[in-house]
């Protein structure tokens, strides 16, 4: 291992300190670092510069969040781990839309290595959270209101239960906790039913 | 009995700590034993940290669109006064047209490429079909049939003598209609008949033939035997007495294989003599109905007379294969005898009086030649 990735190394685990200890500027700073390589692949891959924003954001958020819970398992340099993530994640839109079995994309030699950077798990991973995320969404939309802006308040917007009583009108913070309850009832059977079943 | 309500807000006094102690020992030892209220705790579990998540990914991804908002307002700030401020990649300062014909030009290279190459193939093969088609539409493949082209010799020589109007300041010729083919042609009877291959004359729309003198007459086709190739004509012109008697007289029998023969035509402006020998008594493919000859011929000397030593014509020169060296074709006389008297039957009006005497025989080439190209003419097609 030469000089350059080792130093590369070091200011990678640095950065991912930084960012799990929920430092905005350290990920400002890997936003910017990455950005033209994953844009430029995007592009070189018939992609539009919205494509490339879409990618590039979920791609950081593959891995903003892996680092925020601290289960990030990194074997090989953030660039390339990002590229991998934002190179898999092109490659299924790219399917999906031209419906093309065999899409074939452009890489830069210098980026490889992309495999077995765990990348493919992570990706996998977050699509099933992404899926959770989404049955979550319409759960709440199907629940009606005032328990959904009830429990969105709560959990979503970390409001507190006082604000979220003058805010609904309820006489005071218990009865709007018991409210906040039995919506939490309602909610788990909507969830789960769609959750199970898709 | 606790309704489902009840017991989630157990759960939540007990994650945060809120029970008492002698609260939160039993709701553990129910958990422990009680399978019914561990998975709904569990189940509780699930859904807070899903929606608790759910809240963090919405407020991460407000964050990391802020941050590209925010890198492309520092790109579209900087840069300007303070020059050693270098900005993270190159290629993300370029103008919006550039960034766009970029992007469109990343997008659709592969479609541009397909299409660029579809085109070329287009076109070749196009070029190439027209090609094919063109010479697959030739009477005989090697054939090359001896009328000349004078269109491009004309216009070069126009643009010569345009260039030399310009030079003497004079007032430009009225345009002259120039003819687009030429080739030979000689007389048959004294009277006016022309004979000529039918290939110097096809799609002609008028004729115009011209002898030694340049005198010049208007003809018009009688008869075109595309076959034998071989056609007659007739000269229109009032004033048109007659050529005189004819020298030559035209054989109806076969000539002999390694006769000399020779020619006059005009694959030029001035007559060209030929010489050689009969070399096969048919022609291309077996032909019989042409002669071999080895006299090199050039394009406008189709339809010019064959004649043998003594001065008899034996034949009318066609064509020339061009993959073979010196090879060239001439319909035989007996061909054309046969044609006249057809003629003679179908037209009993019309008169032809073929030459009966021969007065070449005997004398020297050049003298033949002398009393011969009177009688041979250029025969210009107009199309």
């Amino acid at each position: 291992m030469n000089m350059d990735s080792t130093t590369a190394l070091a200011a990678d685990a640095q950065l991912i300190r930084a960012i799990h200890s929920g430092d905005e500027r350290a990920l400002s700073q890997l936003y910017r670092l990455h950005w033209p390589m994953v844009s430029h692949f995007v592009l070189q891959n018939s992609g539009s510069e919205d494509d490339a924003r879409d990618v590039y954001q979920e791609g950081v958020m593959v891995f903003y969040e892996k680092v925020r819970e601290g289960s990030l398992e990194l074997s090989c340099q953030i660039k390339t781990y990002l590229y991998a993530v934002c190179r898999r994640l092109w490659l299924k839109r790219l399917t999906t839309k031209s419906r093309l079995h065999g899409v074939r994309l452009l890489d830069e030699e210098e980026h490889g290595p992309y495999l077995n950077t765990g990348a493919e798990d992570d990706v996998q991973e977050a699509e099933e959270r992404d899926r959770r995320f989404a049955t979550m969404s319409e759960a709440l939309t199907h629940l009606g209101e005032p328990c959904r802006s009830l429990l969105e308040g709560f959990y979503l917007l970390e409001k507190s239960m006082l604000d979220l009583t003058a805010e609904h009108g309820y006489t005071n913070a218990d009865t709007a906790k018991t409210q906040k309850y039995k919506c939490l009832t309602r909610l788990k059977k909507l969830f789960f039913a769609s959750y199970k079943e898709a | 009995m606790q309704t489902e309500a009840d017991y989630y807000a157990l759960f939540e006094a007990y994650q945060r700590g809120e029970l008492a102690a002698g609260a939160r020992a039993s709701l553990e030892a129910r958990l422990g034993a009680e399978q019914r209220l561990g998975q709904l705790y569990a189940e509780y579990l699930d859904l807070t940290g899903t929606l608790n998540a759910y809240g963090e990914r919405r407020r991460t991804r407000h964050t990391i669109s802020a941050l590209h908002e925010a890198m492309l307002a520092a790109e579209a700030t900087p840069v300007v006064e303070t020059t050693l401020t270098h900005s993270v990649n190159p290629l993300l300062r370029i103008s919006r047209t550039e960034r766009k014909l970029r992007e469109f030009w990343s997008g659709h290279r592969a479609t541009v490429g397909v299409a660029a190459s579809v085109a070329v193939l287009a076109v070749f093969s196009t070029l190439l079909g027209l090609d094919v088609w063109r010479s697959a539409n030739l009477p005989t493949t090697g054939l090359r049939e001896l009328r000349l082209e004078v269109a491009q010799i004309v216009r070069s020589q126009k643009a010569l003598s345009r260039k030399v109007d310009n030079r003497m300041g004079d007032v430009s010729a009225p345009p002259v209609r120039v003819n687009k083919f030429s080739g030979t042609g000689f007389a048959l009877t004294a009277d006016g008949y022309i004979v000529t291959s039918a290939h110097v004359i096809k799609g002609a729309d008028s004729l115009l033939v011209e002898g030694r003198d340049h005198q010049r007459y208007h003809a018009e086709t009688v008869y075109a035997d595309r076959k034998h190739d071989l056609a007659i004509l007739r000269i229109k012109d009032r004033d048109f007495k007659t050529f005189g008697r004819l020298p030559y007289t035209f054989k109806a029998g076969q000539a002999d294989l390694g006769e000399r023969v020779y020619t006059l035509g005009y694959p030029r402006e001035d007559a060209v003599y030929g010489e050689g020998a009969l070399s096969a008594r048919s022609g291309y493919d077996g032909d019989t109905a042409f002669y071999q000859v080895s006299i090199p011929l050039n394009p406008g000397n189709s339809g010019g007379p064959l004649l043998d030593a003594q001065g008899n014509l034996i034949g009318v020169v066609s064509s020339r294969q061009d993959d073979v060296l010196g090879a060239a074709f001439a319909t035989k006389s007996s061909y054309l005898v046969r044609l006249v008297d057809s003629l003679k039957n179908r037209q009993p009006e019309a008169t032809y009086r073929l030459p009966h005497t021969n007065q070449l025989a005997g004398a020297g080439r050049p003298q033949q030649l002398k009393r011969l190209q009177d009688f041979v003419f250029v025969v210009r097609v107009y199309e």
